[in-house]
């Protein structure tokens, strides 16, 4: 087999994703842009009038900006992890998800931390933040682990890209414009795939790799401990920082499979991303619901059990104005997906799919429980206030400012997968080098008998 | 057909026999399985005032874990002189069984040639129990309880006398008395002792809080004594000790500095991360040097290595 003819085979396949935009990815593109649109109009409001436009008030301090920070970090921490599993332990079906999980990453940790500037009433002042960090703060912890973090998954993604951007470097039938072909060659650097090249940045990305799933269980420790680190009601639990990691994961898995089951649909890649994959997929997410649950659980259950009258108001909160919410986010966000992954006949693409959106949903609302209701019942009881005071209501800034984030989100990921193919050239072939060798290796055994 | 039910006959009756409740079939208590026992007591309280009481059960003259109550039964409390019966009060029985009358600190008692107060409680009995009847003879003790500070010294000082017709004091001895904190839930023996010449002194320990208030509550009894019968003395006393801790702790957080270990732990952590990316970049770099020495070659077809 030659190489270059697979390359030639793969690039021609792939090609119509990156050289032609349908009507149909333009009309959704245009979609995006507009409510990115009607966000950036919300953040003018905000920035001119200050934060009397949102829901935030004296008590409730974090509304939807934080919960979308936490999901969309969540997001990258846990798809940092996943993808280093895949590449660390070579998984098989790695090739058909780890570009969807990587882009997932890098996305998520530009997104999730502009909500953060969203939460910060004065702006002007951020570099406050570097110039007098408190070391004893976990605020300052996480600055300084979301930027490593960030730093760490776009050399990592770079490191994956390097193979094919090198082939696309190398395809001269590619009908691009001349600047792309100019950046696909500076991007490569002079990657020639020879095998010192392979090596060198195999080892390379292997220990990236496990540096990637120490950072991700670091930094999204230190975000949890935002929380449990103080005393608030809800909050100060010991089981915070594991609770998050796999709610983290839970929630990664589950945009993992949404993303691949639309890919797969738009972009009719039947051939690569296969029913196999869902299900094993689809196996992960049932431990990580079971794990989800268990956790959920135990932290309610503790805090019932101790009966101390801060938790108590807190949970009768929850069940009380938060009823339904509470009952979407913990029971049928972990119940329904453990039950359709349970079953072998349920275990279809869609049912699957499915499953994952509940997932997805359940834990934004887990989110959402976690961060309102705890400000809402303070140590202290909030007395001769407005009752827009204590409670906390999203205003349409905030609502426009959460979708616009989402649409960011989709916006990149189309543009991106439009740049280079959402499956990774390189690692298909890479797969089949490995196979013709070890079959190679077959061979020769046998005849030395 | 014939029922199998014939063949089985010994566990179909076994299993009616568990079916039936023998509660279900029982007759009302017989009381002439039961004796009665008609307990008298006397204490003499921390305020001074005695209690009589009584306690009137019915035990089952087979099960000794069956025992009832008499309810409502009406006691007579006399004080008995020269085998005169002088009512002192009456009570009725709680649904515990229990009959208690609190004689008032200034109550006059008669006397015998010993000086025993000789007290007596009665049932008069109905028709279906019998009279019963309960004597005791306790003499009256002058028990005290002191808490004073004796050069800075907490000091606790028992004091027994018995006081004759003539009003003269004499001292006792050879009386046995536990002294308590009282505690949330029980109380803490801080001394066992028998008083010898009417008197006892003991220095309080310093290692009880006490309540919020840093108020001890400290009694001592003598229990059950022939002579005496029961005496109890309580007071309470601001002595709690409250321990503060002898080096204040700061919290470390709200220092300008942090902790050094935070600051080693933090560097660690950032140096390992940080230098894997710089070496992460360096060996891109020789890849890109590598690329750039090939390109400086004729370009060959690639082959699977």
């Amino acid at each position: 087999m030659q190489l270059n003819n697979r390359k030639r085979e793969l690039v021609k396949e792939f090609s119509p994703m990156l050289e032609k935009t349908s009507l149909l990815t333009k009309i959704w593109i245009g979609a995006l842009i507009s409510i990115i649109s009607v966000g950036i109009y919300a953040f003018v409001i905000q920035f001119k009038d200050g934060h009397i436009v949102t829901g935030m008030r004296d008590n409730v301090v974090w509304g939807l900006y934080i919960v979308n920070f936490i999901f969309f970090v969540c997001l990258s921490y846990s798809g940092a992890f996943i993808s280093g599993i895949l590449h660390f332990f070579r998984t098989p079906w790695k090739n058909s998800v780890t570009r969807i999980v990587e882009i997932i990453t890098v996305l998520s940790i530009i997104i999730g931390p502009v909500f953060i500037l969203l939460c910060i009433g004065r702006l002007d002042r951020l570099y406050f933040l570097f110039l007098y960090p408190r070391i004893q703060s976990p605020i300052t912890w996480d600055i300084i682990a979301i930027i490593t973090d960030l730093v760490g998954c776009f050399i990592y993604l770079y490191l994956t890209f390097i193979p094919d951007f090198a082939i696309l470097r190398d395809s001269p039938d590619l009908k691009l414009p001349v600047w792309r072909k100019k950046l696909y060659k500076f991007l490569a650097i002079n990657y020639q795939d020879t095998p010192d090249q392979r090596k060198r940045l195999h080892n390379t990305t292997s220990i990236m790799s496990k540096m990637v799933i120490a950072m991700a269980i670091v930094a999204y420790t230190v975000l949890a401990w935002i929380f449990s680190l103080t005393l608030q009601p809800g909050w100060n639990s010991t089981i915070f920082a594991p609770d998050f990691i796999v709610a983290g994961l839970y929630s990664g898995i589950s945009v993992i499979i949404i993303a691949m089951y639309l890919i797969r649909k738009y972009f009719k890649l039947e051939k690569y991303i296969l029913k196999s994959h869902f299900i094993m997929a689809a196996m992960v997410l049932l431990v990580l619901s079971l794990l989800f649950g268990y956790f959920t659980f135990s932290d309610y259950f503790a805090k019932w059990f101790s009966h101390k009258i801060a938790d108590i108001d807190l949970l009768k909160t929850l069940f009380g104005h938060y009823f339904w919410m509470f009952i979407l986010a913990n029971y049928v966000g972990f119940i329904i997906p453990l039950i359709i992954l349970s079953f072998k006949k349920l275990r279809t693409i869609k049912l699957i799919t499915f499953a994952a959106l509940i997932a997805v949903i359940g834990l934004w609302l887990n989110r959402y429980l976690i961060v309102v209701p705890t400000l809402e019942t303070p140590y202290l009881p909030i007395q001769d206030t407005r009752p827009e005071f204590i409670h906390y209501t999203a205003t349409w800034i905030e609502w426009s400012l959460s979708f616009a984030g989402i649409a960011a989100f989709f916006l990149f990921f189309t543009l991106l997968i439009k740049f280079i193919p959402v499956i990774s050239m390189s690692g298909i072939i890479d797969d089949e080098r490995r196979k013709l060798k070890t079959k190679e290796t077959g061979n020769q055994s046998i005849s030395y008998k | 057909m014939k029922s199998n039910l014939y063949n089985h006959t010994f566990f179909i009756s076994i299993i009616v026999a568990l079916l039936v409740n023998i509660n279900g079939i029982a007759q009302e208590n017989d009381l002439s399985n039961y004796r009665t026992r008609f307990g008298f007591k006397t204490v003499k309280q921390a305020d001074n005032t005695r209690l009589l009481e009584v306690t009137f059960v019915a035990l089952n003259k087979t099960d000794r874990q069956d025992q009832l109550p008499v309810f409502e039964a009406e006691i007579q409390f006399f004080n008995i002189f020269n085998d005169e019966e002088i009512l002192l009060g009456s009570s009725k029985t709680s649904k515990e069984g229990i009959a208690q009358l609190i004689l008032p600190e200034n109550q006059k008692y008669n006397t015998d040639g010993e000086g025993y107060i000789n007290l007596r409680a009665r049932f008069k009995g109905t028709d279906a129990l019998s009279e019963e009847e309960a004597d005791l003879m306790v003499k009256e003790l002058l028990f005290d309880l002191n808490l004073t500070e004796i050069d800075s010294v907490k000091t606790v000082t028992l004091t027994a006398f018995t006081i004759d017709s003539l009003g003269v004091k004499t001292p006792v001895s050879d009386l046995y008395i536990t002294t308590y904190v009282k505690a949330m839930l029980s109380k803490k023996i801080i001394d066992e002792a028998t008083i010898s010449d009417g008197e006892y002194t003991f220095t309080m320990p310093q290692s009880f809080a006490g309540n919020p208030k840093g108020d001890l509550t400290i009694s001592s009894i003598i229990d059950d004594n022939d002579e005496y019968g029961t005496i109890i003395q309580e007071k309470t006393v601001h002595w709690g000790t409250f321990n503060k801790p002898l080096k204040h702790d700061e919290n470390m957080l709200w220092t300008k500095a942090a902790p050094i270990w935070m600051y080693v732990v933090l560097t660690i952590l950032l140096l390992g991360v940080w230098a894997n990316y710089i070496y992460t970049i360096a060996n891109l770099f020789k890849i890109k040097n590598e690329g750039d020495n090939l390109t400086n070659e004729p370009r060959k077809n690639y082959s699977v290595n």
